[in-house]
């Protein structure tokens, strides 16, 4: 290894320009393909990002009207769930895949009250205790609403961080706030928790016992939409049965036709990530593709290269095949020097690539836009991983081999009696 | 007997197939200094390349130590090369961007031998050839004899039992000539290594024990030239 080395060194050594300028090509090659993978990593993070609040395993069921007449009834009627279809779903068939079943109503534009504290635009969200694990609550303080508080519609809140930081006039121990009593509009209620949110999400959306709100406002049955959690449905085709059946019977206790699409609507984020993630595979391959492309380039001027650097050691090959070496000791001298070019300046290109993915995560992902009031990040955490290097890196070696394959060939060939020419 | 060359044919193909060598017999006992001699287009390098195992040939056969060197692989030919053979050629054929010491070293890389063995190996054989000094310096910071002495030093290493010599003195002027000449037959006594020369010099083969010559691809005479009758660079022949 160390002799093939410096039998390498020598012939770059002796070419120093070409070498760079030949190098610059694979440099650049490697630099697309890490930065358009990670600017790629980088949209994938922000559209994961923004979905990544909910379980992925759940769906959302709503009313919609229906789209044809059914037991005597007109088409273009409108379906309203009703709070007894939450009981559907906790029975057979159902039950069998479905976990939490939850619903929420929201009452928007409320003053939240703590001593001397206002805060402006908040709003009660009257939900189940399923909605913490749907939404994937994270509870920084004390608990959650639970099946106690629904049962007894006590009037019990949970704030977010945020606006528990602004009622302890900038503090964090969150702790302070369990047990007292704030005031949101007319109503008192007493915190029992605090959990993690995020400004202008769901930050100023207070969550109290679905029960609570219902008395409160004096809701009647009608719900807007259910939302529930599910397992056992690993494939497309699965979940499309399974939501068929769902709607069928809805669609029934609805009196609206069992096959009626439109009666009733579900949203399923289960497929949808299925659906993001085959669309995020295809991304990736073809970044990888442009970048692969990019680096045939830089690939294609080290075979050129390595094929006048052959030309010009003719004489010398002749002369080491004279003295004994075999076509093999000629190949390795090439397919090595190929190598080495390509994985040296490779490596330049993937370290410039790794650093400019580094500056557009300090500077891009940094950034946000406001979209329909709620910022989302344009990038988030545009970089690549190890497993990205390791593949580059693969990349480089059999490209290195394959640019030096056909000259390393024309080396092994030349015949020894070149030897005994005069240069 | 160690060569032996029996009705050995070989013709370039191209537009006009030529002919050039046409039944070659000979043979060279181990431990000769023998010359083949003959002007250009005679077939001598033809033959040389042959014995040199860099070319091959169409008819007859070729056995070096009773072994038939015929339709060999470009392995086994490298090999045997690398341990039969060692050459010597007119323009010393140096690896310009190796050091002397690095160049007298390559037959051993071929062969395997580890860093330290073949540096200490080739080491000892340039101080044989008073080269010590010259170890560390690039061909062209050397002058023609010098450079001739490496590369006697690179054929040497491997211990071959036969060392071809092509035109060796070619690129020399004459004094120099004379004392790779002289070198090569001190070798051939002391060492008992077959030397084969090939030259189209006169004075040349005359410092051999036996000149062959070869004409339009055959050989002709043979002279037995024990006592080394012309003078050394002749005066009754052609010279350079």
């Amino acid at each position: 290894m160390h002799d093939l080395f410096t039998e390498v060194w020598e012939s770059v050594r002796r070419n120093k320009l070409r070498t760079c300028l030949t190098g610059f090509a694979v440099a650049w090659g490697i630099f697309m393909i890490i930065v358009l993978l990670g600017a790629g990593n980088g949209l994938m993070g922000a559209f994961n990002q923004s979905s990544g609040e909910f379980a992925s395993n759940s769906m959302m069921i709503g009313g919609g009207s229906t789209s044809k007449p059914y037991k005597g009834l007109k088409e273009g009627r409108r379906i309203r769930l009703v709070t007894s279809d939450m009981d559907l779903m906790k029975k057979e068939p159902f039950s069998e895949n479905i976990d939490q079943v939850t619903t929420s109503h929201s009452q928007s534009g409320y003053t939240l009250t703590y001593g001397k504290t206002h805060l402006n635009n908040v709003s009660l969200n009257g939900t189940y205790p399923g909605y913490a694990d749907m939404n994937r609550i994270v509870m920084l303080a004390g608990r959650f609403i639970n099946e106690k508080d629904i049962q007894d519609k006590r009037k019990v809140i949970v704030l977010g961080h945020l606006t528990a930081k602004n009622l302890l006039k900038g503090g964090t121990d969150y702790g302070r706030l369990l047990g007292e009593q704030v005031k949101v509009g007319p109503f008192a209620f007493k915190v029992i928790g605090v959990r993690r949110a995020e400004e202008n999400r769901d930050d100023r959306d207070l969550n109290v016992p679905y029960s609570t709100i219902k008395t409160i406002f004096g809701l009647d049955n009608h719900i807007d939409d259910i939302t529930f959690t599910f397992h056992g449905l690993p494939t497309e085709e699965a979940n499309e049965a399974f939501e068929k059946e769902l709607k069928a019977a809805v669609n029934t206790a609805h009196d609206a036709a069992p096959d009626d699409a439109s009666a009733t609507w579900v949203w399923n984020r289960f497929t949808q990530n299925l659906q993001m993630e085959k669309g995020s595979k295809i991304l990736h391959t073809a970044l990888w593709i442009i970048g692969l492309f990019t680096l045939l380039g830089g690939i294609v001027g080290v075979s050129n290269i390595m094929l006048i650097t052959v030309k010009e050691r003719t004489h010398e090959f002749g002369i080491r095949k004279a003295i004994g070496a075999k076509p093999w000791n000629i190949m390795k001298l090439i397919v090595a020097e190929s190598i080495t070019i390509t994985a040296f300046f490779g490596y330049i290109g993937m370290v410039a690539g790794m650093l400019a993915c580094f500056l557009m995560d300090k500077t891009l992902g940094q950034s946000s836009m406001e979209v329909f009031g709620e910022s989302i990040r344009l990038l988030v955490n545009p970089t690549v991983g190890i497993d990205v290097a390791i593949e580059a890196t693969l990349v480089l070696i059999i490209a290195g081999t394959l640019a030096g394959l056909a000259p390393a060939r024309k080396a092994a060939k030349v015949r020894p009696i070149e030897a005994l020419r005069d240069e | 007997m160690q060569i032996e060359l029996h009705n050995v044919h070989k013709t370039y193909e191209g537009a006009q197939p030529l002919h050039v060598l046409k039944g070659i017999d000979l043979s060279i006992e181990k431990g000769e200094f023998v010359s083949i001699m003959g002007a250009s287009g005679s077939g001598k390098s033809t033959l040389l390349n042959i014995l040199g195992i860099l070319d091959s040939y169409d008819e007859g056969e070729y056995i070096i130590d009773g072994r038939l060197i015929k339709g060999l692989s470009e392995r086994q030919a490298a090999g045997y090369r690398n341990r039969t053979i060692g050459f010597i050629f007119q323009s010393f054929n140096l690896i310009s961007f190796k050091t002397a010491v690095e160049n007298v070293e390559l037959p051993l890389f071929y062969q395997g031998v580890n860093r330290r063995r073949r540096h200490e190996l080739a080491m000892e054989y340039l101080d044989r050839l008073g080269l010590k000094d010259w170890a560390g310096h690039y061909p062209n910071e050397m002058s023609g004899g010098q450079k001739q002495r490496v590369a006697i030093a690179r054929a040497l290493i491997t211990h071959p039992q036969i060392i071809l010599a092509d035109e060796p003195t070619g690129a020399l002027d004459s004094k120099t000539s004379v004392e790779v000449m002289e070198l090569l037959g001190q070798l051939n006594r002391e060492e008992g290594v077959t030397i084969i020369v090939v030259t189209h010099e006169s004075g040349v083969a005359n410092c051999t024990n036996r000149i062959i010559h070869i004409k339009d691809g055959i050989i002709g005479e043979i002279e037995e030239n024990r006592e080394h009758k012309a003078s050394a660079f002749g005066t009754t022949t052609v010279m350079k």
